[in-house]
């Protein structure tokens, strides 16, 4: 069954800007998708619209199978959501604050209080939480929107970029928390930033100029791209490596950037894991320091380029492809 | 009314009635009205709780005016944010704000009037009637709750708070001022303050259930623009 579902969702600001155009997503329930875009693209609107704070110009919103409408009060019981930057009322306290939460989901004190009293230790705030909301830094605000989206204990999550101002601890532990809670609860993340969305999300969509360009499995986005990368940094003669690195089967194609760094692009029909071998021993034959080693999160990125480039070149065919 | 119209009026009524303004006010509108009944010049209870309560039309308005037209557009970024994504319809935030505020406005314009009026009652040469004076009250009160009601209409179509404070002000003294020039008295606040000494004394007449009405059709059309326009407003 699917958690979200829009229909030919889109929505004009003020006959001037169209800003969602045309959205057809679905989001399963039990899947932690990832809604990506560049800046402007639309996500904001979108998940503002999934959680009835604007009205669609056409087309439906569906939560659960139930319409979502301004008054679906009911329906946003069981969802949480983290804001971009969310604001609070300033002279409250987490503890105030999330106790008036809480009471707004029509939760018992019996209910409310250890389970605020188990999201401020959760998110760290547990020494903050009788100072004022409003002197918080953007980490803690942060920290405390999680609390917040989580104090009705949802059962979909919609968070939109909620890495957004953390520093690299804050963004670590966000991702991981968003992790573990996947495993329970059905998530929407919308974020610019693609490594976090190819380490947390099981699905994906892509978001270009209010339009859905893709949605379906991280695997089938990572598929788009066609091969599979590696990117390392080195330390020593990254020439002379280069140079071996050609001899090496598997390898379809090399791109070094600036003097340290370089881009191995397989074949995907190659046995990954051998070639990978293959490129060390060569990297210690040639006396190389490997600085760093990473996957996947170029890939994530390839792909989501090559999606919007695509989008791009079909130019006026987009207006009669579905 | 559901639970989350209380949460959100409990909270309100909390916040506003914990602010630095509203001490001042209650202070400074004390003083005064201590002040008036101290006057020697008025030796009558009509005249100085005529002065008493005009202050309340023509200098404390000004707070109301700020209090009512802040009250959803101060707390626009966060609206959408921490109340309107939960569990709450529209209308319950709408008419917890119109409440909250007019509960306020009320109660201090009750605490100080009521106060007054007893003041006055022991100091001053009895020329009021116990009707008289108890509609002169609720008729000034009606006024501020209009005041309150067009505050908070503006407060949710206009795009910031001072923008709202700024036509309301504009609105307010034209009505007081101008609209008697224009033979609109039984929309002035203005005329209803020059009547006070003769209602405090009993007289109640057409003029009179005019003034009562037209604030009362005030409120309800700010009220009903208000929850209308907010019901259907993208935040």
């Amino acid at each position: 069954m699917s958690a979200i579902e829009t229909e030919n969702l889109t929505k004009i600001f003020g006959n001037r800007l169209i800003a969602v155009n045309n959205l057809n997503l679905r989001v399963e329930e039990g899947s932690v998708y990832g809604l990506m875009g560049p800046n402007g693209a639309g996500k904001t609107t979108t998940v503002r619209l999934l959680l009835g704070l604007l009205r669609p110009s056409a087309g439906t919103v569906k939560v659960f199978g139930q319409h979502m409408t301004f008054n679906s009060a009911n329906l946003r019981r069981r969802i949480g959501y983290l804001p971009t930057h969310p604001r609070f009322p300033p002279k409250m306290t987490p503890i105030k604050y999330l106790s008036f939460i809480g009471k707004l989901f029509g939760l018992d004190n019996e209910v409310s209080t250890p389970r605020l009293s188990k999201l401020l230790r959760a998110v760290d705030l547990l020494p903050a939480a009788s100072r004022e909301i409003g002197n918080f830094s953007t980490g803690m605000t942060t920290r405390l929107g999680i609390a917040t989206a989580l104090m009705n204990d949802p059962e979909l999550l919609i968070m939109d970029e909620p890495t957004a101002g953390l520093d690299p601890a804050g963004r670590k532990t966000t991702l991981d928390l968003i992790k573990e809670l996947g495993r329970e609860k059905t998530i929407l993340v919308s974020s610019h930033i693609l490594s976090d969305v190819d380490r947390i999300c099981s699905h994906a969509g892509v978001i270009d100029e209010g339009k859905l360009v893709f949605s379906g499995t991280m695997k089938d986005l990572k598929k788009i791209v066609g091969t599979t990368s590696i990117h390392l940094v080195l330390e020593g003669d990254i020439d002379a490596f280069c140079t071996k690195l050609g001899q090496i089967d598997g390898i379809v194609d090399f791109e070094k950037r600036g003097n340290h760094e370089l881009q191995i692009s397989f074949n995907p029909e190659a046995a990954i894991a051998a070639t990978t071998a293959e490129i060390m021993v060569v990297i210690s034959e040639s006396n190389l320091e490997v600085i760093a080693f990473s996957t996947g999160a170029t890939k994530v990125e390839d792909a989501f380029l090559k999606l919007l480039e695509e989008d791009e070149s079909r130019g006026f065919l987009r207006a009669v492809e579905g | 009314m559901t639970s989350s119209f209380w949460v959100l009026l409990r909270v309100d009524l909390e916040r506003v009635f914990r602010s630095r303004i509203v001490l001042l006010w209650v202070v400074a509108a004390a003083f005064l009205g201590v002040l008036s009944t101290l006057n020697p010049e008025t030796s009558l209870v009509s005249g100085t709780v005529t002065q008493g309560l005009s202050f309340f039309i023509s200098i404390w308005s000004l707070v109301v005016v700020g209090l009512s037209a802040s009250a959803v557009s101060e707390e626009k970024g966060e609206i959408a944010d921490s109340v309107l994504s939960k569990s709450v319809k529209r209308h319950e935030y709408i008419l917890s704000k119109f409440v909250s505020r007019i509960v306020l406005v009320f109660t201090v314009y009750a605490a100080i009037s009521s106060s007054l009026v007893a003041l006055a009652l022991r100091m001053k040469v009895d020329n009021s009637d116990l009707y008289g004076l108890t509609f002169a009250v609720l008729i000034v009160g009606l006024a501020l709750v209009a005041l309150v009601n067009m505050g908070i209409m503006l407060s949710t179509i206009l795009p910031n708070t001072v923008m709202a404070i700024v036509a309301l002000l504009v609105v307010w003294y034209a009505m007081t001022l101008l609209f008697p020039l224009v033979d609109l008295d039984f929309l002035s606040p203005g005329s209803l303050m020059t009547r006070l000494p003769n209602i405090i004394q009993g007289v109640w007449n057409r003029e009179e259930w005019n003034l009562v009405v037209s604030f009362g059709l005030l409120s309800a059309a700010s009220l009903a623009i208000s929850v209308a326009h907010f019901s259907n407003k993208d935040l």
